[in-house]
């Protein structure tokens, strides 16, 4: 199993956490999401109060704290990106720092130089993110100061309290938002979510939608996700046992070497969906036709009052966002 | 009779050759036939025939004397299951439980009558202790057995098997093999099982040996290892009994007399292992 890929992956624990309806998860979570992009983008402390819920399931998951941490680490870099474009494009507000430029060739050659070696050397690297980050915050300072040789070209780099507001707060929104989710992925068996989603769907099977086979597919792809990325995983040792390096290389050949990742995947997953798609009519599915179901699904107390505290909060915030009251 | 091909053909779209060539047989309710063929003698395509997974080109196929065909094919489903080759290809389930569910939530049995039949079939296959577990994490012995009592849970009344073991360790084919054992002495079962290991073939009641298509061998055990030539020339590898007596047979170390009694003791032990 790849145990960087956190998505899909269903982690069974005896916890409270697990034993919520997923039908209760599922609205908490759409509630979470819709919720933390209605908190007006500067009131922070509303958007603590949103990340508290799933910091609290967090903690009663019992399930290790880096597996939700490798969830984010997927898009770690979405996240600086945003947060960088928000700290240097968001001119609104007081200036916070004010940094003098000095470009010249010596400050030029030792930015390239930083840049080459991390490069040559990432792949030892732990937390190469959080290093690149650093190396790129040296690089800022170092060119406060012209070395050797006047400065050909000053500019000005302002960072503004909005633009650092703003990004601060697009990362922890982004955050929220993935750990609800992730939670959600890791305590709740694929099977009991498409229940639950075919539970939402059924008033649609009255105009005769047959959301059935929709919440199989769910179901089938959330299965298959681990088994995929298992399968790639092997693929990529099977090619780098052969010389394939998918990280060295110009543009053009990892280009290449990915199309021999990507054939063996394609042929192996087609492979996969018609042998499943045998075994499921073999054992009777039938598109579309009624089934039965083992689960059985029943909200309880705690259901009902993590739903009231949700909804409260959500409507709260709806009458705060018209302006009924203020924070 | 429990199946009956008559004069049954199929190929594939755009090939001319038949992979099944005007095949026909019978099978008797409560037996064991074993399938023999190399790759891609038509085994296993016979196995997706049966299931109505694939539709033959030509003749008919009969189940309990009811037509295969479209009107018929899901009432007949219910008498039938099959275990495939890769155990990981037919899991749905994300859990045992979940995945031994499967077919009885297809066939609408009632939650109750379900967990019952779980319970009873996941102890029979001896993965009581692992309902809550993730396929995934399975040994292949294992997924197979639970793959077994999906097919056990819908309580059909034929189960075949289709290479069941090849892709397992030693110790996973000899669980299935014992397994397949107890399902035909124990549980009085309609059994299939197409394999290329003449090994697994003793205990059936029955061997057919395929070659394009075609019935090359059709016996018991004893009557279809005897034809040593035609088994070999069908791409089959002869299990060291056979082999050793095919060996002892050639020398002229041994006499006459002697070479009959050692060859008569193998042949014996061959079946008895």
């Amino acid at each position: 199993m790849n145990d960087n890929i956190v998505f899909g992956q269903y982690i069974y624990k005896n916890s409270i956490i697990h034993k919520i309806d997923p039908r209760t998860k599922l609205i908490m979570l759409l509630l979470i999401m819709i919720g933390t992009f209605l908190i007006p983008s500067d009131n922070f402390i509303l958007l603590l109060i949103a990340l508290l819920i799933p910091l609290i399931a967090v903690v009663f998951s019992k399930i290790s704290i880096f597996k939700y941490l490798k969830s984010l680490k997927q898009i770690a870099f979405v996240m600086l990106f945003s947060f960088a474009f928000q700290l240097f494009a968001n001119h609104q507000g007081k200036i916070l720092i004010s940094l003098a430029i000095n470009f010249s060739v010596t400050n030029i050659i030792v930015a390239i130089l930083i840049l080459v070696l991390f490069f040559l050397i990432r792949k030892y690297l732990p937390f190469k993110m959080l290093i690149f980050l650093g190396l790129v915050i040296l690089i800022l300072y170092l060119f406060r100061f012209p070395m050797l040789g006047n400065a050909f070209k000053m500019t000005q780099i302002n960072i503004y309290e909005k633009g650092l507001i703003h990004g601060s707060f697009l990362i922890l929104r982004v955050f929220t938002i993935i750990l609800a989710s992730t939670t959600l992925t890791l305590t709740t068996k694929p099977t009991d979510l498409t229940n639950a989603i075919d539970w939402f769907l059924m008033p649609l099977e009255k105009i005769k939608i047959k959301t059935s086979i929709f919440t199989m597919m769910i179901s089938i792809a959330l299965r298959f996700i681990p088994t995929l990325f298992n399968e790639t995983n092997k693929i990529l040792k099977a090619q780098a046992s052969r010389g394939v390096d998918f990280n060295e290389g110009k543009f053009i050949e990892q280009i290449k070497q990915i199309v021999s990742l990507l054939v063996p995947m394609f042929v192996i997953s087609i492979k996969r969906a018609e042998d499943l798609a045998d075994a499921m009519e073999a054992r009777g599915y039938i598109p579309g036709n009624k089934r039965t179901k083992l689960v059985k699904m029943k909200l309880k107390a705690l259901d009902y009052i993590l739903l009231l505290a949700t909804f409260t909060l959500f409507i709260l915030l709806i009458l705060l966002r018209c302006g009924v009251y203020a924070l | 009779m429990f199946i009956e091909f008559k004069d049954v053909s199929f190929k594939y779209p755009n090939n001319d050759k038949n992979v099944i060539d005007h095949l026909s047989f019978t099978l008797e309710k409560g037996s064991m036939l074993a399938i023999l063929g190399h790759n891609g003698s038509g085994k296993s395509t016979i196995a997706k025939l049966i299931m109505g997974l694939l539709k033959a080109t030509s003749g008919s196929i009969y189940i309990c004397d009811t037509l295969l065909d479209e009107k018929s094919i899901d009432d007949l489903r219910q008498k039938m299951s099959i275990i495939f080759q890769n155990p990981d290809n037919q899991f749905v389930g994300v859990t045992v439980k979940d995945d031994i569910a499967f077919g009885l939530e297809n066939h609408q049995i009632p939650r109750q009558e379900m967990l019952e039949k779980i319970s009873k079939y996941a102890t029979l296959v001896d993965m009581m202790a692992f309902l809550d577990a993730n396929p995934e994490n399975l040994s292949g012995g294992q997924k197979q057995r639970v793959a077994i009592a999906g097919a056990l849970a819908m309580e059909t009344e034929l189960i075949i098997f289709d290479e069941a073991t090849s892709m397992l360790d030693p110790k996973g084919t000899k669980e299935i093999n014992a397994m397949i054992k107890k399902l035909k002495n124990e549980h009085n079962k309609t059994i299939i099982t197409i394999t290329h290991n003449l090994e697994e073939a003793l205990f059936a009641d029955r061997v057919m040996v395929i070659n394009d298509g075609k019935i090359v061998l059709d016996g018991s055990p004893q009557e279809v290892l005897k034809e040593q030539t035609i088994l070999e020339a069908s791409g089959l590898k002869l299990i060291d009994g056979i082999a050793i007596i095919k060996e002892i047979e050639k020398t002229s170390l041994l006499s006459k007399e002697n070479k009959e009694k050692i060859c008569e003791a193998l042949w014996e032990l061959t079946f008895k292992m």
